[in-house]
């Protein structure tokens, strides 16, 4: 096919997108970009506050315990709040050019990702190593990006292409968070859950690609992790290969519908 | 998409069908689909045959005016053609790369400045180019543009006309294999339009191919060497510019009335 793409040049327009949104995103100041690590440290600082002195949570070392589910989880629900309505947003740009929509949604998930680092490296990691916890962990964590991230990435493009289709798909999801987040052990340990819902948990796909930096950092356990780590690379191969299958059904249908 | 072994043969599309459901435009929310689920009312399979069994060969210097009235086919053939979507049956065979452009008005991300808009379109346009190239085509369609200190300006803040210089400029930076403009003309200041008809005239010359749709018989004239009509997912006439005009006008009468003078 002598339109298809090298790999190289689909890196470059996603490299080229990814830059231009983040610049327009912070329209090139230190302000923006140091509200990539407020918002979280906000979001952290509110929360810890609330569930250590109003709700009396007693967990060692919460701080830490809390970031480890937060910065994913907020990495997580911003890349579907911003990424699901962006092929709708983009409709005139993506009938006008022949333009992969991949290109478009990795561009958005690669911005978050980017800044999920950041908050990641400039927080999380000065909060572990400031506690007395072991570090053997760490070396697990590429791992559990990788799989938090492609997980997010099929995610994310299968509900933006489903918003092509019902323009209702992104007020649902949005609920569907809203509800998740209480469902999903973040600001709580997953032992607090009676035995009898741990199901609940037990079939919640974004913890299950959250869960490992949990045991990564603050619960190190080496045989844990590993059955914790496969469980997110089944979870996050899962989300990419329901994206694709949606997308080759609905290929035509989508640029139709656009 | 399959390759071509004639190197004078640019395109060659064979017995191309393309037909979707119309049910598509009928359920526009998951609460629409979730309430018929339940009242159980099942899906209703009506077609839409949007194109019916095309055979067309496009040759080395074929420039081809696409006339017809809206809905009769055109851009689903250029987008099929292009790539972009992908035929229910047929087959569509392309020596070269492709490069279609269907809107001049648009801007990547409206918020950056008209700079920043080109240098994402010569990405997109432009991909199998190396960094270089891409580079000096950019620099080349910003210096037609004639935009200067108005390029580090937000696209968005661009009148139309001002946008439609960007995107002709970057169109036109560079020849290729098959060239495809759909209503690409409209937007660009009439001095501008002069300077960019010429030097999108010079593009199509070095192109292998080009095939354009316009409305505009003016525009056809000047730069096509053969006209395709198309009506109701048909080809009714594929050849000479003043034959394939008279067809088009005839579409109203009954193309059969057409026949009759030929």
């Amino acid at each position: 096919m002598a339109n298809k793409l090298e790999f190289r040049q689909f890196w470059q327009q996603v490299m080229a997108l990814t830059s231009a949104n983040m610049r327009s995103r912070y329209r090139n100041t230190i302000a923006g970009f140091l509200w990539v690590v407020l918002n979280p440290l906000i979001m952290y600082s509110v929360q810890s506050f609330v569930f250590r002195k109003f709700l009396k949570i007693e967990v060692p070392n919460y701080s830490l315990f809390l970031l480890c589910g937060l910065l994913p989880w907020i990495f997580v629900v911003m890349s579907i709040d911003m990424i699901t309505p962006v092929l709708d947003s983009s409709r005139e740009l993506l009938k006008s050019f022949n333009i992969s929509p991949f290109v478009l949604a990795l561009a958005q998930v690669f911005d978050n990702f980017i800044n999920f680092l950041f908050a990641f490296f400039l927080v999380l990691i000065p909060t572990w190593g400031m506690s007395d916890l072991s570090f053997t962990g760490i070396f697990f964590i590429p791992l559990a990006l990788i799989f938090l991230v492609s997980g997010v990435i099929g995610m994310c493009f299968l509900l933006s292409v489903m918003q092509i289709f019902f323009k209702d798909v992104r007020f649902i999801t949005s609920f569907v968070i809203n509800i998740l987040f209480f469902m999903t052990p973040i600001f709580y340990p997953v032992e607090y859950v009676p035995a009898e819902y741990r199901f609940l948990i037990s079939y919640n796909p974004i913890f299950a690609m959250i869960e490992p930096f949990r045991y990564c950092i603050y619960d190190y356990d080496f045989n844990v992790l590993v059955f914790k780590l496969f469980k997110s690379g089944v979870v996050s191969v899962s989300f990419v290969a329901i994206a694709i299958i949606f997308w080759k059904r609905k290929r035509n249908e989508f640029f139709i519908k656009l | 998409m399959n390759s071509l072994s004639n190197s004078d043969l640019i395109l060659n599309i064979e017995d191309l069908h393309m037909t979707f459901d119309a049910e598509l435009f009928k359920t526009v929310s998951l609460k629409d689909r979730f309430v018929r689920t339940l009242t159980l009312q099942g899906k209703q399979v009506s077609a839409l045959h949007v194109l019916k069994g095309l055979n067309l060969k496009l040759e080395q210097g074929d420039k081809i005016g696409i006339l017809g009235v809206n809905g009769s086919g055109k851009t689903t053939l250029c987008r099929l053609i292009a790539g972009i979507l992908v035929p229910t049956s047929g087959s569509i065979a392309l020596n070269g790369e492709c490069r279609s452009i269907f809107n001049t008005t648009i801007g990547v991300i409206p918020e950056l400045t008209g700079r920043e808009n080109a240098a994402l379109l010569v990405k997109f346009i432009f991909p199998r180019e190396s960094l270089a190239v891409q580079a000096q085509l950019l620099e080349d369609a910003l210096d037609f543009s004639e935009l200067n200190e108005f390029l580090d300006i937000p696209f968005q803040n661009y009148s139309k006309g001002m946008q439609a210089r960007i995107c002709l400029s970057v169109i036109s930076a560079k020849e290729c294999d098959l060239l495809i403009l759909d209503e690409v003309f409209d937007g660009a200041d009439l001095f501008f339009q002069e300077k960019m008809r010429i030097r999108i005239s010079d593009i199509i010359e070095r192109s292998g191919a080009t095939i354009l749709v316009s409305h505009s018989l003016d525009q056809i004239r000047s730069v096509c060497n053969k006209v395709l009509v198309l009506d109701a997912g048909k080809i009714q006439f594929f050849g000479d510019v003043e034959k394939g005009i008279k067809a088009y006008r005839f579409l109203d009468n009954g193309l059969a009335s057409f026949r009759g003078e030929l």
